[in-house]
Formats: C-alpha cells, sequence, structure tokens
C-alpha cells in the first residue's frame, strides 16, 4: 500500500469530514430582511440600490447627498442617482429633504446648487465683468447651462458687493462703461436736428462703439442705449419728444417746423399738404384741424376761411349778373380742380345757389349761372333747327352727308364768329350786356348764313322758325308712303339718331366758344377745359330737342314718300304692260335671229330705258324722304333723260341689298334679251316692295284695242310719208296678229315681208311698194345731205312725192281694214 | 457537453481530470491512477463543501480500491433523503464507467436497472467515452448521480415510494 495513496485518502477523509460552509442565498437574505421588517426589528424605511443587490438607508442617501454637494457646490439629480447607485426617485425625494433642511441650497432644474456655488460665480463673473465691462446675462446662462431669469435672481442680490457692475436689459456693464455710452448717447441726440428712427440712430452709435473697442466684440444692446436715451430724455439733458419709442422728433425742429407753417399759412391763407409732407408732418389734415380750427381741409389743400369766403363773394357776384366763373382763376396756382370742387361745394352762396338751380356746378372748377347755361342752351337749339333743315337741303346723299353738314357748320361759326368780335369792346363795360349782345347777334348770324334772307331783326329766332316750319307745311303737299317701309325706315332713322355728328363734343365746343367769346378771352390757352363740361352738360339736352324736330320731320317725310312710291308704282304698272304687250309681238321673229336681235334692241331702247329711270329716280327720291331729307316737290323723273353712268350712280346709291339688283337692273338694259330684263325688273321690283302685275287676257285686249285706236288716229293725221310706215306696218300686225309691234326703221322690212302671207297681194304689193319707195327716199336723203344743187334733191323731192301720192292708198288699206 | 444543466456542466470544468489510463488489473498504473482519483475527489468535495453543496460521503470498500461505498443524500421540501450507494470498479475501467448503485431504491423507480444501478441519460456514454481516461469517479458522480438524484427523488416523494426515515422509523416502529 502505497505511502502517498494513504495520505490521499486520508485527506479525502478529511475533506468529507469538513464542516460544511453555510451560505444564504439572496432569496433568503431578502427573506430574511422582510422577516426582520415584519418583527418590527427594523423599523425605519429601507432603499435598495439601482443594483438591487443593495439596502440603503436613507440618512446614508442623504448624507452621500450632502457630501456631494459640498465636494462641489452643484449637483444634478440626475448625476447623484449615478454616484449613489440609488433610484432617481429616492434620491429626488431625500434631495428635496436635505435642500429643504438646508436654506444655503436650492433645488433648480434638477440640479441641487449651494450657495457658496454662486458666490463663486460671482466672483468669476465679477473678474470677467471687470475685464470686458460687459457681459450679457445670455452668454453666462449658456455657459453655467442655467436660465437667465435664474441668473438674474442670483445675481441681483449680489451687485453691488461681489459683482461690481449694473444690470441693463440683460447685459451687466460696469460703472464706467454706463458712463462712456450715456455720454455717447446723449452727444448724438444733442447732434440731431431732424426727425429720426432711434434705431437707426444705436446701429450707429453700435458700429462706432465695436470700432472703439473692437477687440471685445461686444455687443450692444440697442435696448441699452434706449434706456440710456429715456433716461436722458426725463433728466431733460436733450430736449424733443418721441412716438411710438422709436421716433425721435427733436423739439428744434418741431419748432422749427410749426414755425414754417405758421408763416406759410397766415401769409397765404392756405397750404398744401405736399409742403407739409416736405416738412416731414406725416398727417398734415390732422396737425391742421388740429392746429386751424377755422380751416378747411381740400383735397390737396389745407384753406383758411377767408379764401373761402373771398370764393364765394366772387361767385355770388358771377351768379348774380348771370355769368359764370372760374373758381381756379381766383383760387391761387397751387389750387387742382378737386380742391376747387370741393372747397365750392363748402361755399355757403353756392350751396344755396346750386339748391336754388340758380347755378350749375361744371367740370370741377366751373360756376355757370344758370341763366347763362339757359340762353346758351336755346341758342343751341334754335341753330340746330337752321341747320336740320339747310343740312338737308344742301345734302345729296344722306349717308354721306355728314361731312357736308360739318362744312355748313363750319361755314356758320366762322360768319357767327366774326360777328361777335365787334362786340368785344362794348363787352369790356359790362360782361352781361355783351352777353345778350352777342347771343342777339349769334342769332341774327345764324339765320343770315343760312337762309341768306335779309332779315336783321334782333329777335331773328322767330324768323327762322317760321321759315322752317313753312317747308314743313311745303314738305307735307308731298303723297304718303307705305306703312311697313316706314317702319324700317324709323328704325334706321333712330340709329343714325345716336350719333348725330354735328353735336360732337368738339362742334358743341366751338359753337358756344362763338356764343361766349368772353370764354376764349380769359387767356386760357385751352378753353375745352372749360367748354368740354359744359358741351357734356348740354348735349344731352340738346340731342332731345334735336330728336323731338326729327321726328317731326320724319312723319311729314312719310306722307311723301308714300306719295312718291304711288307714283312708280303706277309709272311702273303702265310702262310694264306695254313692254309685256309688246314683247309678245317679238314672238313672231323668233324663227329670224337678227331681226329678233334687232327688235329686242329696240324694244329695250324704247320701253324698258324709261321704266328703269322712272323705278331708280324715284326710289333714290323715296331714300332721301326716309332720311329725313327735304326733297324739292318739282322734279319730273318723265324729262330726265340719263345716260348709262348715270344709271349706274343712281343704282349704287340705293342703299342695301337693293343696290346690287339696281345695278343688275341697269345693265340689262345694254344686254340682248327682254326677257332677261323682264326678269331683272321682277326682281328688283320685289326686291323694293313695288308690285308687278302680270298681263292678263282682257288686260291685254283692252290694252292692244286702245293702242290699236291709237294707232290708228294717228295714222290717220300723220302726213309725213316715212314715219307713216312704222305706224302702218304696227297696225297692220295688230290686225293681222292681234300683237303690238314696236319695231325699228331696220326691222320695216322684215316686218313687211313677214306680212305677206297675211295679206292679199294687192294690199301687199301697195305695202311693199311703199316701202320700197321709202327705204329709196331714205337712203337718197342719207346719200344727199350735204349738196343740196344735186340732181339727189331733184329725186328725193320726187319721191316724196310718189310717196305722198300712195299714202292715201296705205292709209286706206289700214283704215279700211280697220273699219 | 449538452444534455445536462449549467451548474452541472461549471462544476463539472472544475474538477481536475485525471491522466493515468489504468484498470484495477494494471498494478502500480492502477495505484496511480487511485492516487489520481482521490485527487479529483477530494478537490469535489472541497468544492462542494465551499458552495454548501455537500451531497455523499464515499470511500474504498477494499485496499484495492476497487469497490466503493458510501452513503448519498438530496434534500426536498426541507427534508434530507439519505440513500446508500455502492458501486464497483470495472475491469475495463476507465474505458467504461463505473456503475453506481443504489440498493434501496431497487424496484421502486423505472429508471433503474435490476439491482439498484441507476439509469444514465444518454449523454453520459458518448462523453465519458470521448473523455476516457480523463474522468474518473468524482465525474462519474457528478455528471450521473447527482442530475439523477435531482431528477428522481422529487418524483419518488411525491409518488410515495420512499418516506422520509423520521416518517420510515415511525411506520416501521408501530
Amino acid at each position: 500500500m502505497d505511502e502517498e495513496l494513504l495520505e490521499l485518502q486520508r485527506q479525502f477523509e478529511f475533506a468529507q469530514q469538513a464542516k460544511s460552509s453555510i451560505r444564504l442565498s439572496e432569496r433568503n437574505v431578502v427573506e430574511l430582511v422582510q422577516k426582520l421588517q415584519e418583527l418590527q426589528i427594523i423599523d425605519f424605511d429601507l432603499l435598495h440600490t439601482t443594483s438591487g443587490k443593495e439596502y440603503i438607508t436613507p440618512e446614508q442617501l442623504r448624507s452621500e447627498i450632502v457630501s456631494e454637494i459640498n465636494k462641489r457646490g452643484r449637483v444634478s439629480l440626475i448625476d447623484l442617482a449615478d454616484t449613489t447607485a440609488v433610484d432617481l426617485y429616492h434620491v429626488e425625494k431625500q434631495s428635496q429633504r436635505v435642500v429643504s433642511d438646508d436654506s444655503s441650497l436650492m433645488l433648480i432644474n434638477g440640479e441641487i446648487i449651494s450657495n457658496s456655488y454662486w458666490d463663486t460665480v460671482s466672483e468669476e463673473i465679477n473678474e470677467r465683468l471687470q475685464e470686458c465691462s460687459q457681459i450679457s446675462l445670455a452668454e453666462i446662462a449658456a455657459q453655467l447651462q442655467v436660465g437667465s431669469e435664474l441668473i438674474v435672481s442670483v445675481l441681483e442680490p449680489r451687485l453691488g458687493t461681489l459683482v461690481k457692475g449694473r444690470l441693463e436689459g440683460g447685459q451687466l456693464y460696469t460703472p464706467a462703461y454706463v458712463a462712456r455710452v450715456s455720454a455717447m448717447v446723449r452727444g448724438a441726440a444733442r447732434g440731431i436736428a431732424v426727425p429720426m428712427n432711434l434705431s437707426a440712430l444705436w446701429s450707429s452709435l453700435q458700429v462706432l462703439l465695436q470700432d472703439m473697442d473692437g477687440f471685445s466684440g461686444v455687443a450692444v444692446e440697442s435696448s441699452f442705449f434706449q434706456s440710456l436715451f429715456n433716461g436722458l430724455v426725463r433728466g431733460g439733458e436733450i430736449l424733443g419728444s418721441v412716438r411710438a419709442g422709436v421716433h425721435w422728433t427733436p423739439s428744434v425742429f418741431a419748432v422749427a417746423q410749426r414755425e414754417c407753417v405758421d408763416s406759410f399759412f397766415s401769409q397765404n391763407s392756405f397750404i398744401s399738404y405736399d409742403a407739409l409732407h416736405k416738412l416731414g408732418i406725416p398727417q398734415p389734415i390732422h396737425f391742421l384741424q388740429s392746429r386751424y380750427p377755422d380751416g378747411k381741409p381740400l383735397a390737396t389743400i389745407f384753406a383758411h376761411g377767408s379764401l373761402i369766403e373771398m370764393l364765394d363773394a366772387a361767385v355770388e357776384d358771377a351768379i348774380e349778373r348771370g355769368s359764370w366763373i372760374d373758381s381756379l382763376t381766383i383760387l391761387p396756382a397751387s389750387f387742382t380742380p378737386q380742391d376747387a370742387s370741393k372747397i365750392l361745394s363748402l361755399c355757403p352762396y353756392v350751396q344755396k345757389a346750386l339748391k336754388s338751380s340758380k347755378a350749375q356746378l361744371l367740370g370741377e372748377s366751373y360756376v355757370f349761372s344758370d341763366a347763362l347755361v339757359k340762353n346758351l342752351f336755346d341758342n343751341i337749339e334754335k341753330e340746330l333747327e337752321n341747320l336740320n333743315v339747310s343740312g338737308f337741303s344742301t345734302a345729296g346723299l344722306s349717308e354721306g352727308s355728314h361731312p357736308k353738314k360739318n362744312a355748313t357748320h363750319g361755314h356758320d361759326d366762322s360768319s357767327s364768329l366774326a360777328d361777335p368780335g365787334e362786340y368785344d369792346n362794348q363787352n369790356v363795360i359790362s360782361k352781361s350786356a355783351s352777353e345778350k349782345g352777342s347771343k342777339k347777334k349769334k342769332g341774327k348770324a345764324t339765320g343770315n348764313a343760312k337762309a341768306g334772307s335779309a332779315e336783321s331783326v334782333p329777335e331773328s329766332q322767330e324768323p327762322t322758325g317760321t321759315k322752317s316750319k313753312k317747308k314743313m307745311k311745303k314738305g307735307k303737299v308731298i303723297p304718303a308712303m307705305q306703312v311697313s317701309d316706314s317702319k324700317s325706315g324709323g328704325k334706321r332713322d333712330n340709329e343714325r339718331m345716336d350719333d348725330p355728328g354735328f353735336l360732337s363734343e368738339e362742334s358743341l365746343i366751338q359753337k358756344i366758344m362763338s356764343l361766349i367769346p368772353d370764354l376764349e378771352e380769359q387767356g386760357m390757352e385751352d378753353p375745352e377745359t372749360v367748354l368740354a363740361p359744359l358741351a357734356n352738360y348740354l348735349k344731352p339736352m340738346l340731342l332731345n330737342s334735336w330728336m323731338e324736330r326729327r321726328k317731326a320731320a320724319f312723319t311729314e317725310n312719310a306722307q311723301k314718300m308714300k306719295r312718291v312710291f304711288d307714283n312708280l308704282q303706277r309709272k311702273l304698272d303702265e310702262g310694264f304692260f306695254n313692254i309685256q304687250l309688246y314683247e309678245k309681238a317679238l314672238d313672231l321673229f323668233e324663227d329670224d335671229q337678227s331681226t329678233a336681235v334687232l327688235l329686242h334692241k329696240h324694244l329695250l331702247r324704247t320701253a324698258a330705258t324709261p321704266i328703269v329711270d322712272a323705278l331708280l329716280v324715284n326710289l333714290d327720291i323715296h331714300n332721301k324722304l326716309r332720311n329725313g331729307v327735304q326733297v324739292e316737290e318739282s322734279q319730273n323723273t318723265e324729262s330726265a333723260s340719263m345716260s348709262l353712268a348715270d344709271r349706274i350712280s343712281l343704282a349704287k346709291g340705293i342703299p342695301g341689298p337693293l343696290s346690287v339688283k339696281a345695278v343688275g337692273l341697269v345693265e340689262t338694259l345694254e344686254g340682248k334679251r327682254v326677257e332677261s330684263f323682264m326678269n331683272a325688273v321682277r326682281e328688283f321690283a320685289e326686291e323694293s316692295g313695288l308690285m308687278l302685275k302680270k298681263l292678263d287676257k282682257k288686260l291685254e285686249r283692252t290694252l292692244l284695242h286702245s293702242y290699236r285706236k291709237d294707232l290708228t288716229s294717228q295714222i290717220s293725221a300723220e302726213t309725213d310719208p316715212v314715219s307713216l310706215l312704222p305706224k302702218v306696218v304696227s297696225l297692220l300686225y295688230v290686225q293681222v296678229h292681234g300683237k303690238a309691234l314696236q319695231a325699228p326703221g331696220r326691222a320695216i322690212s322684215v316686218a313687211v315681208a313677214k306680212l305677206k302671207d297675211k295679206l292679199d297681194d294687192i294690199a301687199f304689193k301697195t305695202l311693199a311698194d311703199y316701202q320700197s319707195a321709202a327705204v329709196t327716199l331714205l337712203s337718197l336723203i342719207s346719200a344727199g345731205t350735204g349738196n343740196e344743187e344735186d340732181c339727189t334733191s331733184n329725186r328725193i323731192l320726187s319721191k316724196r312725192e310718189l310717196l305722198e301720192s300712195s299714202m292715201p292708198a296705205l292709209k286706206s288699206l289700214v283704215l279700211g281694214s280697220s273699219s | 457537453m449538452e444534455g445536462w444543466d449549467p451548474t452541472t456542466k461549471s462544476t463539472l470544468t472544475q474538477i481536475p481530470l485525471l491522466s493515468v489510463k489504468a484498470g484495477p488489473r494494471d498494478g502500480g498504473a492502477w495505484t496511480q491512477r487511485l492516487k489520481e482519483e482521490y485527487k479529483a475527489l477530494i478537490a469535489y468535495t472541497s468544492m462542494n463543501k465551499s458552495n454548501d453543496n455537500d451531497w455523499f460521503r464515499i470511500s474504498a470498500a477494499n485496499p484495492e480500491g476497487t469497490r466503493w461505498t458510501g452513503k448519498c443524500w438530496y434534500v426536498h421540501n426541507l427534508l434530507k433523503y439519505e440513500f446508500d450507494l455502492q458501486f464497483d470498479i470495472p475491469v475495463t475501467y476507465p474505458a467504461t464507467a463505473p456503475e453506481l448503485e443504489l440498493p434501496q431504491l431497487d424496484g421502486k423507480t423505472q429508471k433503474m436497472y435490476r439491482g439498484g444501478k441507476i439509469c444514465l441519460t444518454v449523454h453520459f456514454k458518448p462523453l465519458w467515452a470521448k473523455n476516457c481516461p480523463r474522468f474518473g469517479i468524482a465525474h462519474a458522480l457528478c455528471l450521473g448521480l447527482a442530475p439523477w438524484l435531482a431528477a428522481e427523488i422529487p418524483i419518488l416523494v411525491d409518488s410515495g415510494m420512499i418516506k422520509h426515515k423520521d416518517d420510515a422509523a415511525s411506520s416501521n416502529e408501530s
């Protein structure tokens, strides 16, 4: 057996015998402590650390806290919780107890700070303050990481003791620094002579300060300046007034300002707001009203009451005289029209006059007496009346008549302008008198100019009036027109009424100027400024009267128009029947082209042309009437022989779509076919509201009969052998074919040839012989003109004799068969 | 090492490992081995005692040290249940682990072979084989018996299969 083994055996034995150490688990310990507390053996609160492994008594915690505070003077609770390893809740609770027990401690924002800490901090601040001469509290607060209010509360009791300085607007200053800045402020404020924004001043001072001690780089708060400044103002070291805290007005300036305003106002008894603005008074009206209670504020000017009185007197004078006044001329030059109107409205007399309509306030600054305006209106109205008449008679086509009217009107003006000139000299003596005179003269002048009559009676209105009446009466003789047309015409008339050119502003101004020459005389460069409002005032009234007159003239014209229209219808009917009648005969010659063309042309020339002429001329007249133009009664359309160009220009003068038709109609006249003309006439008539009657059998017969009768009587009375032939031929056609033929000389032979089948041989032979004889006669005459000694004249004579001898035969041929 | 609770594992690692690979029939080498066994046991025991976790007493029943007897106990519900412990060192030791016997509990639990040999977890054998020859008796006790007791005794007590010795004594007396 090994020794060692035995030894080991023994050791093992010993090890097993050894008493095992007794260990309490944590759980057991906790239970034990709980048991102790239950048994009241531990009779105080037990805290445990954040690790949960340790118990700590509150006393121990408190002592630890106090020792921490003593160590540093300022401890945050969170740091305490860390260092003591106790829950923050208990730390806070115990800290509160510690702080409440010790008055030198304070608990702020989760920090316990002792007074000794503040003392040291204050000392530090003081050191720095002495170094920099000013520190901002915010800076300190940020450094110490506490609120600036706290800093203030802490520093205030220590100011003057530990901290040698002054606290101002969140800044700490040393007294020396305060004195220096205060001196700067005083100097700056005393140097200012005009109103100034203080903040601008402060910023400049700040720049100055920064330049002086640029290295320190301290920014001086403008509030510091402000408080120093306020102190200086209170102390009376600087004089002036502060408005809204920043606007500094030195008393020097205020006094100067007031004196300036006073002197100007007392000298001129008005002052413009602009001037006050220039003087730096921001609310001039308020300023002036409070200073001068007897003044009146106008649009741009403040006026003294005396100015109003003066104006009032002037206006009263003008109105009483029945004249007019431009208030601007009386008022000082700096018065604007708005001011004038306002000051006028303030004049007691003007108010009264306006209320009793004795005066008219026009164009802001002009006061016209009612009498003057009324006179003016009457005059212009009368002139208009004349103008109407003359305008109508001179105007050609009504549409384009404006320039002409204006021209006549201009002429009137010039003539009337010339006359008052003579009166101007008299005007100097008495204005009102001159007014009357010029008015009278004016009336006379217009009367003279228009009618050229020798009426020189001063009250010329009457003669012109009667004259126009006479004309109207004359107009009534003209027959009436169709109703439908009158309506459309009336409508168009109204449209035109809206803008009578001669009632434009310019012309009215001209007229007024001519009526009241002293308006110009006043030396105004631009008389229109006066007259424009006056003209505008008069215009509606004038328009009214003008329209009434127009209406009257229109009703008269309507009757005339109707009559023209009836006339036209009648003429048209007649011509149209004829042409229809003649047209029938053309059918006989349809197979012979050349003859047909000849006949068509002849018919167009003879029968159609009068129709067209009548149509055009009458429509033209009608048109003029419709436009209110007075037309002379004495025109006879029959006699008018017109060329193609005349017709076309007339046709073009017809208004509207009718004009195109009319031109077309005129063109068909130059054509070769009667049918196309007929169509054109029909269309045109339809368009113009005329009626075209178709030829019916009965009517045709009666027409033919009368035509035949007519022809027969003509033939029997006819002595000229040449002109007898066509008539005989025509009658023969009527007899044979029952159709009216209008044949030109050249077509006669053909027409005669056509009759060959219809007549018995003897009669035809007579006719043919006569015809050939007539032809030779005509050819001889045409060849022989010029030399009478020629034998041809003998031959003509013999031929004529021959023809004349055979005339009875021919006549009997026709008349015999007809009877 | 999985299959055991953390405390077991930590304890196991603190038991000194053995180095001599020798069985009971190896003569001198076995003696060396036996010495190492003792050292390990001493370390384990002292470790247990210092942790207030003393739970067995064993001693060699023969001078060769091939048979060991002793006691082991387990505290459950503040009652100490104590059992006899015996085991032989097999001839193939250390390749084969010793079969721990609790003869008093024979037939009382299913986790036991006939004769009172305890059934070990499936993890025991491979672990042992892997650590041959470094594991010894102390390791076997630590890894095998301690967990077994901890697992089985409460069940046995609750099911009434075993009774505290006081109760048993009183019942025997009666």
